[in-house]
C-alpha cells in the first residue's frame, strides 16, 4: 500500500504524463497504480482525467492546439485501458449510457472524438457510431442500447440542419431519451430552437451537462 | 446602365468592376461575390453534386445566379476535400439531403506503408482534374479568367490524403511521413499548375491559394511555421513565376496567430495583383493593416448568413463593407468562407441591398 505521499507522488504523475502528453510514463505510472495498491478510481479521475481537463484549458487558451490534444488522449487512453478493468463495485457501475456520433453529411469528428473521450473517462458506456451516421441510426442505437443520452455533433451550417430532424425522430420513438447537440456552429440559441435537452461549448463540460440531464431524468422517475 | 439584380445605381458592369479593383483603380462599388458553390446550383434547380461533377451545369448555375443578384462572378469548380480522390482513394459525391459538399469516402493513405508506396498520380486524369480541365475549356471559350480545379494548399491536400487526426499525430511523432506527405502534395499540385499553363497559357491564368487545415482551431502557429510556410512559399513563388494573372488566397477560418507567417509569403505584385480572402475569425481592418498592398476580401459570417434574419445579415454586411473599404489595396466583398448551400436567397439580395446603401466610393 502506498503511502499518502506517494499516492499524491503517482497521481501528480499521471496528471503531468497526460499533459505533457509522454505515454510511456503514463503506461508506467499506470501499472503503479496497481502494483502499489492505489486506488484506481481516484487514479483515472484525479490523475488522468485532471490532467485531460487541464489540456481542454489549454486548448481553449490557445497554448496547446488539435496535434497535442491528440497525443495527450491517446496517453490518457493508455492509462484507462491498464486502470479501468480495476474499478472496483460502485465505482465500475456505468455513469451513463451515450450514443455519440457525427450527423449525416459531416465528416468532421476531431470534437466529437474529443466529446467521446472525456464521456469514456467519466465512466460512461459510449456507444460511437463514428462521423457521416444516417438520421435512422441514431434511433435504433438508441432505442438497441436504451442510453439516456444521445449526443450530436456538427460543424457544418448544412448538416446541423440535420439535427431538429433527428431530435425529432428520436423522441416520437422514445420521448424519454435526453438529446445533447454540439459543434462549433451550435449555440445555446440553437440548441434550444432544435429542441435539444442539453448543449456544451466544449467537451470538458459535455460531461457536466450529460451528469445534469441524467440526473434530471432520474427526478422525473424514467431512468 | 441597366437595372441589374435590384442595384440601379451601377456605372460599371461586373468584368469593369473586377477590372479597376485589379488594377489598383477605385471602382464605383464594392464588387461583392458570395463564394456560391453548392448554392448556385439549387438555386437553378441542379443538385449540388452536379456543382462538382458536371462542368456545363456548374457553370450555367453560377453565372445565372450572379446574373440574377447582381453581384459578380468569379467561377469555379473545385473542392477542399481535394487530395483524397485524386492520390487513388475514393471520393463521396453530396447526395443526400444534409450534405453540402463533397467529402474523402476512402483515405489512400492509412498507415504508414502506404505512405512510403505512396506516387505522385497522373495529372490528366487524376480525381476532380479531368471534370475541373473541362469547366476551364468552357469558361476559355466564354473569354472568362481561368482558376484551376486543383487545390494550392499543400498542408490540406496532404491532411485529404490520410485523415487529418492520423497526419496531426504524424506531426508530432513521425514528422518524416508528414513532411514526405506534403512534398508529394507540392509537386502534384505544381505539376498540375504546369498541366493548366501549358493549355491555356499563363496570362489567363488566375491562381486559387489556400490555407485551410492550417487554421489555428488545428495547427500552431509553431507548426504552421515548420509544417506549412516551406511547402506554402514554394507553392506561391514558383506558381506566381508561371506567370499567371492573378491570385486568389483563403485564409479559411481562425488564422489571426499565423497572419505574421503569412506575411513572409510570395503574395504578388501591382502587376500581379493577389487577392487575400479572410474568415471572420480575422477582423479586416486588422487585415488591411497587415496587408496593405493586397486586395483584401471577406468576411460576412456564413452562418448569420443562413440564420440569420434579413436585418441581422444588413448589418453584419454593412460593417463588413465599412471596415473593407478603408483597405488601401482595395476590397471585395465575400463571406468568411463557402456560402452555405441552404441559405435562404433573400439573404444574398438583403446583401447585395448593403452594397447599393454601403458600397459605393463617392
Ligand atoms: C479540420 C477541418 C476539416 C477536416 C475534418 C477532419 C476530421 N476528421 O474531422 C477536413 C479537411 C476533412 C474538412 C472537410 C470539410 N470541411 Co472542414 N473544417 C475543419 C476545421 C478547420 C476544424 C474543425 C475541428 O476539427 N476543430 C477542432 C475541434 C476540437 O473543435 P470542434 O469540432 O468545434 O469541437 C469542440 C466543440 O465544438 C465541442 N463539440 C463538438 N462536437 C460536440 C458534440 C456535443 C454533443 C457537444 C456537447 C460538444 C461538441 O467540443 C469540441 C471540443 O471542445 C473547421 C474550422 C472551424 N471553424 O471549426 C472547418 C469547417 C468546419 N469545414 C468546413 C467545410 C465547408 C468543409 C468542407 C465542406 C470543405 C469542402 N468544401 O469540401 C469539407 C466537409 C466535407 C463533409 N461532407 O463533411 C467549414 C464549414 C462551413 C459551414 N458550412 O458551416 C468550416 C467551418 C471551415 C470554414 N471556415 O468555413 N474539414
Amino acid at each position: 500500500m502506498a503511502t499518502d505521499a506517494r499516492k499524491k507522488e503517482i497521481l501528480k504523475g499521471l496528471y503531468d504524463a497526460v499533459v505533457d502528453f509522454d505515454e510511456d510514463k503514463v503506461v508506467e505510472l499506470s501499472n503503479a497504480v496497481l502494483a502499489e495498491d492505489v486506488d484506481a478510481y481516484e487514479a483515472i479521475m484525479d490523475g488522468l482525467a485532471a490532467g485531460m481537463e487541464h489540456v481542454g484549458d489549454l486548448y481553449a487558451n490557445q497554448e496547446y492546439f488539435v496535434p497535442e490534444v491528440l497525443m495527450c488522449s491517446d496517453a490518457l487512453y493508455a492509462g484507462l485501458d491498464i486502470l479501468r478493468p480495476h474499478l472496483s463495485g460502485k465505482e465500475a457501475d456505468v455513469k451513463g449510457q451515450v450514443v455519440i456520433g457525427t450527423v449525416e453529411g459531416d465528416v468532421h469528428d476531431i470534437g466529437k472524438n474529443l466529446v467521446k473521450m472525456m464521456f469514456d473517462v467519466a465512466g460512461f458506456e459510449v456507444h460511437d457510431l463514428g462521423r457521416d451516421v444516417k438520421l435512422e441510426k441514431f434511433v435504433e442505437e438508441q432505442m438497441k442500447t436504451d442510453s439516456e443520452i444521445v449526443a450530436l455533433s456538427a460543424l457544418m451550417t448544412t448538416s446541423m440542419l440535420a439535427m431538429p430532424k433527428v431530435i425529432e425522430m428520436i423522441k416520437a420513438r422514445n420521448p424519454d431519451a435526453m438529446i445533447m447537440v454540439g459543434g462549433a456552429p451550435i449555440s445555446q440559441e440553437v440548441a434550444d430552437n432544435y429542441g435539444a435537452d442539453g448543449y456544451a461549448p466544449n467537451a470538458a463540460n459535455a460531461v457536466q451537462e450529460a451528469i445534469q440531464m441524467i440526473s434530471r431524468l432520474r427526478e422525473m422517475g424514467k431512468a | 446602365m441597366d437595372r441589374v439584380g435590384g442595384i440601379c445605381k451601377d456605372k460599371m458592369a461586373p468584368h469593369e468592376r473586377v477590372g479597376a479593383l485589379m488594377m489598383g483603380q477605385t471602382p464605383d462599388r464594392v464588387p461583392f461575390n458570395p463564394f456560391a458553390m453548392g448554392f448556385s446550383s439549387l438555386n437553378c434547380g441542379y443538385t449540388i453534386e452536379s456543382f462538382y461533377n458536371d462542368p456545363q451545369k456548374s457553370l450555367n448555375a453560377q453565372l445565372w445566379t450572379a446574373e440574377q443578384y447582381g453581384y459578380e462572378p468569379v467561377l469555379l469548380l473545385g473542392y477542399a476535400a481535394y487530395g483524397g480522390w485524386e492520390f487513388g482513394g475514393e471520393i463521396k459525391m453530396p447526395t443526400s439531403e444534409w450534405e453540402g459538399a463533397p467529402s474523402v469516402a476512402r483515405h489512400p493513405v492509412e498507415t504508414e506503408e502506404d505512405v512510403e508506396k505512396l506516387e505522385l498520380p497522373d495529372v490528366k486524369t487524376a480525381g476532380i482534374i479531368p471534370i475541373s480541365m473541362e469547366f476551364s475549356k468552357l469558361c476559355d471559350e466564354m473569354g472568362l479568367p481561368i482558376l484551376p480545379g486543383t487545390s494550392g494548399d499543400a498542408i490540406t491536400v496532404a491532411s485529404n490524403i490520410t485523415d487529418v487526426s492520423l497526419f496531426c499525430r504524424w506531426l508530432m511523432k513521425k514528422p518524416e511521413l508528414a513532411h514526405r506527405l506534403l512534398r508529394l502534395a507540392t509537386d502534384h499540385i505544381l505539376e498540375a499548375y504546369q498541366y493548366w499553363v501549358d493549355t491555356f497559357g499563363a496570362q489567363k491564368i488566375m491562381a486559387g491559394l489556400y490555407v485551410t487545415v492550417a487554421a489555428n482551431q488545428i495547427l500552431s502557429p509553431k507548426q504552421f511555421e515548420e509544417f506549412v510556410l516551406p511547402y506554402q512559399y514554394e507553392l506561391h513563388e514558383k506558381i506566381l513565376g508561371m506567370g499567371v494573372q492573378a491570385g486568389f488566397m483563403h485564409i479559411c477560418g481562425e488564422q489571426n496567430l499565423n497572419l505574421p507567417l503569412i506575411q513572409q509569403l510570395p503574395l504578388g505584385s501591382p502587376q500581379q495583383p493577389v487577392i487575400l480572402s479572410f474568415g471572420h475569425e480575422v477582423d479586416l481592418e486588422k487585415a488591411a493593416e497587415m496587408f496593405p498592398d493586397n486586395i483584401i476580401a471577406g468576411n460576412v459570417e456564413p452562418q448569420i448568413i443562413q440564420n440569420g434574419t434579413p436585418e441581422q445579415v444588413y448589418e453584419v454586411t454593412r460593417i463588413a463593407i465599412e471596415k473593407g473599404k478603408k483597405a488601401p489595396g482595395g476590397f471585395f466583398l465575400m463571406p468568411g468562407c463557402e456560402l452555405p448551400p441552404m441559405a435562404p436567397g433573400y439573404n444574398i439580395h438583403t446583401m447585395m441591398k448593403a452594397v447599393n446603401d454601403f458600397g459605393f466610393y463617392d
